[in-house]
């Protein structure tokens, strides 16, 4: 780990640092050519110039990404300024880390959900939904039986048997997930439908929060099928 | 920009190598005996001469305890992380290694990265013999799975042998681009990279001259060293029972040593070979060492493999099926027995073609090239190996960049106080997988300074940095009055800024006799070539046209040439060979239309290769 005292000016920039251009907000100066530094607090749809829909379509998403990496990687800058050697590395941090989130459609919501003020990233609920609660606490159970015949060294066929019986509930938690799948779907075509005929304040923050409890829904199932996974495959 | 070369600074032996300009091929430079290899050993001889390459490697077996080996397993690490296998090596451990491994070779104490100078050293000099130019900068490999301490340290030994590290790049992804470079092929590969001591997989998606990493995983404790150890244990067993007395001698444990690598080794084509060892005064011991017999032995050894490549294919998404091609890297996948494991595992035959010890080095120069001239067809994207994680209540880590994310990669996080006038909150970073603090990496621990407020007012923005080198910087910014801040971070193993200064301070003076012996070199050989061409071309018919006094200068100037080149001045024979490119300036010209004028610009142009 390096100590490092500054980094590339983070103050949003009204005119070119090189050719005096007014600021277009591009990553490069549409005049001179040279990159330009990454407005502070720019969000990642803004990054790529998406509008914040969730319905991203994966392919294009890549494609955008590597068109960038090819301009923005470090790489490409080896033999430039120091300050544009700065630039280049916020830059195509930033570019990865965009990629990273928006990729992932779980995650693509999550930071939506953030950016709209409807919760904080990484706060994820971790509660039963109401009505799995007794297929969790049967699924729970055995769970902690096979780690218990685990520990104890049961024979083989009781343990297999066990196995088999937590492969049959994962399968079945899977489908559920699946579903809460398919439901997060309709709620993006419904946040897209919605942007597109520019709603009002309720409007966005009812659908938002829709999302949201689809969304903790999904991450506690997946967090499940996880563990479940984990313990299968010790 | 100076010409950058790429260097493979392996466990057991490091590699330098460039991309021919002409060519456009990357190549290995040979040392003066033809020798790509350059064994990473480092010697100390009892008159304070230190001794580095293939006659240090010969002196581990007349003075162990004054030789080091396999340094890169210690680089970054502390004194808790080796203490195992410090019985492996016949050198004293000084104090003061807890965050810093120290070793002490007679009087002198070293580091690791002071060790990995000196074999960067001695490679920078052989490329700077070869190219009759300084060479300062420079493309390390580095082990995939090496994480921010390890890396720190690669680049420590960088600037302490007097090289700018332009970039640290992965093993297996070096690997790739040098592969990639010749076939132009697209398409998922997997690079198994088992070296001499750490292992690599990693799965990357070729498009277009595009290589991006999906992911890697490894172990940095796992090699060719393991199994050389190994068959040490069982061998020292076997003498042990058969003489009722133990292999203490370090010189005699290395020479078994030495013994049992080349049995490896053979045992690679052939299917049994015998091991002979003499045992001081209890007579000789010899025993037939069968293929098979070795595999048993090493096959929980190459298992430990097959963890990380089932966890990186679940890490990239993709099925053993799904991937195009596999593609073999380090001396250690020349056994038969990982051949064939790796086949099993990916359900294809893997390629070989290329040389396992050399194709590193070869990515590395590709990597030096692509930074050095800026040829854009071509771009590798790498990823962090390892979670960046910091401490959160009770010993808990939060996850803030996860493993196999691209790089550069960065994450902010806000801190902010509990307590009223709370000045500084403390921020612990570590690397890896685990939940609790206590089974990651430390990384570093750095205190953010918080002007006095009510609790929960203070709003400090930290940004954590991975670079392209996969190393982490922080900075730190007050939200509320915009102003950076500087963060003073203590790292948790490795060398202070300081200490690197006064170990490249110390190594100036080295360096200077160092560099005025390569410009010796590089002139004492163009004074050859050149009074070599001249006086060919003094013989020839053109030349009786000279004038008298014309040839008398340039026989005068020859003649000072020789009396130059064996002072040892590298600039008086520079002046001395300039005269005489000014006096052999009209004679050159005399010649413009023969056949020996063009031997003598070749001998000229030549002169550019050495």
């Amino acid at each position: 780990m390096t100590e490092s005292t500054a980094s590339a000016k983070t103050t949003a920039a009204r005119a070119c640092w090189d050719c005096g251009a007014p600021a277009t907000g591009e990553h490069f100066c549409p005049s001179c050519s040279k990159i330009q530094p990454q407005p502070p607090h720019q969000d990642y749809f803004a990054f790529f110039a998406l509008p914040r829909k969730l319905a991203l379509d994966r392919q294009q998403l890549e494609q955008k990404f590597h068109q960038l990496s090819w301009k923005l990687h470090p790489d490409n800058f080896s033999t430039a300024t120091p300050y544009e050697r700065d630039l280049s590395l916020e830059k195509a941090a930033v570019l990865n880390d965009a990629y990273r989130t928006l990729r992932d459609p779980v995650a693509r919501v999550e930071y939506l959900l953030g950016l709209e003020g409807i919760r904080r990233e990484g706060e994820i609920k971790q509660q039963a939904p109401p009505e799995l609660l007794e297929e969790v606490f049967e699924l729970n159970e055995h769970l902690e039986e096979l780690r218990a015949a685990k520990r104890a060294g049961t024979d083989r066929r009781e343990l297999d048997d066990l196995r088999h019986r937590l492969e049959a509930a994962r399968r079945e938690f899977e489908g559920k997930l699946e579903a809460v799948d398919a439901e997060l779907s309709a709620c993006f075509a419904e946040w897209d439908a919605l942007l597109d005929s520019n709603p009002d304040g309720a409007a966005r923050k009812q659908t938002m929060e829709k999302m949201s409890e689809v969304l903790n829904r999904h991450s506690y199932l997946r967090n499940l099928v996880r563990n479940v996974t984990e313990e299968l495959e010790a | 920009m100076g010409r950058i070369v790429g260097i493979d600074l392996g466990t057991t032996y490091s590699l330098v190598a460039y991309v021919g300009k002409a060519t456009g091929r990357p190549q290995c430079i040979p040392d003066e005996e033809g020798r790509t290899l350059l064994p990473s050993v480092v010697s100390l001889d009892a008159d304070g001469t230190l001794v580095v390459g293939w006659p240090a490697r010969e002196r581990l077996l007349i003075q162990p305890e004054r030789t080091v080996y396999s340094v890169k397993r210690l680089m970054g690490k502390g004194l808790a992380d080796v203490e195992d296998e410090l019985k492996l090596f016949h050198w004293r451990l000084a104090p003061g290694s807890n965050s810093v491994i120290r070793i002490a070779l007679g009087e002198k104490i070293l580091t690791p990265p002071e060790i990995s100078a000196l074999i960067l050293r001695e490679l920078k000099q052989r490329a700077e013999k070869f190219f009759g130019e300084e060479i300062a900068q420079a493309v390390i490999t580095v082990p995939a799975y090496f994480n921010d301490a390890q890396r720190q340290a690669t680049k420590d030994a960088g600037r302490i042998a007097g090289l700018e590290v332009l970039r640290l790049v992965n093993e297996p992804t070096a690997a790739s681009l040098a592969y990639g470079l010749d076939q132009h092929r697209e398409g998922l590969v997997a690079v198994y990279d088992l070296g001499g001591g750490t292992f690599d997989i990693s799965v990357l998606k070729l498009q277009q001259g595009l290589f991006e990493v999906q992911a890697t995983n490894g172990d940095t404790h796992l090699g060719g060293d393991d199994i050389d150890n190994l068959m040490l244990e069982k061998l020292e067993a076997e003498v042990r029972e058969r003489f009722r007395s133990e292999i203490t001698e370090p010189e005699q444990v290395q020479e078994l040593r030495q013994r049992l690598i080349a049995a490896k080794h053979e045992l690679s084509s052939a299917e049994q070979t015998t091991i002979r060892l003499g045992v001081e005064r209890k007579g000789s011991y010899e025993r037939v060492l069968k293929r098979a017999e070795l595999e048993s032995w090493i096959a929980p050894i190459v298992e430990r493999t097959i963890g990380p490549c089932k966890l990186v294919l679940k890490d990239a998404g993709v099925k053993p099926e799904e991937i195009g091609e596999v593609v073999l890297v380090g001396g250690s996948t020349r056994l038969p027995l990982v051949r064939r494991r790796v086949e099993e595992f990916f359900g294809r035959t893997p390629h070989t073609e290329l040389n396992p010890d050399e194709v590193v080095a070869l990515g590395a120069a590709v990597q030096a090239d692509i930074l050095a001239t800026g040829v854009r067809d071509m771009l590798l994207l790498d990823v962090t190996p390892l979670s960046l994680g910091i401490e959160t209540i009770g010993g808990a880590v939060a996850k803030i960049i996860p493993r196999n994310s691209t790089i550069p990669a960065s994450a902010t996080e806000l801190f902010t106080t509990s307590v009223d006038n709370q000045t500084g909150v403390d921020v612990h970073v570590v690397q890896g997988e685990r939940e609790l603090v206590k089974d990651c990496r430390s990384l570093a621990q750095f205190r953010l300074k918080i002007p006095p407020q009510p609790a929960g007012l203070p709003r400090v923005e930290v940004k954590f940095l991975i670079d392209a080198n996969g190393i982490l910087s922080v900075t730190a910014s007050d939200l509320r009055t915009g102003e950076q801040q500087s963060v003073e971070v203590k790292p948790s193993y490795g060398l202070t800024d300081e200490e690197v200064e006064r170990m490249i301070l110390e190594s100036i003076e080295y360096a200077e006799a160092d560099f005025q012996q390569v410009q010796l070199i590089a002139a004492r050989t163009e004074a050859e070539n050149l009074l070599r061409a001249t006086e060919k071309a003094l013989v020839e018919e053109q030349a009786k046209q000279l004038a008298p006094e014309e040839r008398k200068r340039i026989e005068r100037v020859v003649a000072a040439v020789k009396e130059a080149v064996p002072t040892g001045d590298y600039k008086l024979i520079r002046e001395r060979l300039e005269e005489l490119n000014q006096a052999t300036y009209h004679l050159a010209e005399m010649l413009m239309d023969t056949a020996v004028q063009a031997a003598l610009k070749g001998k000229r142009a030549d002169e550019v290769k050495l």
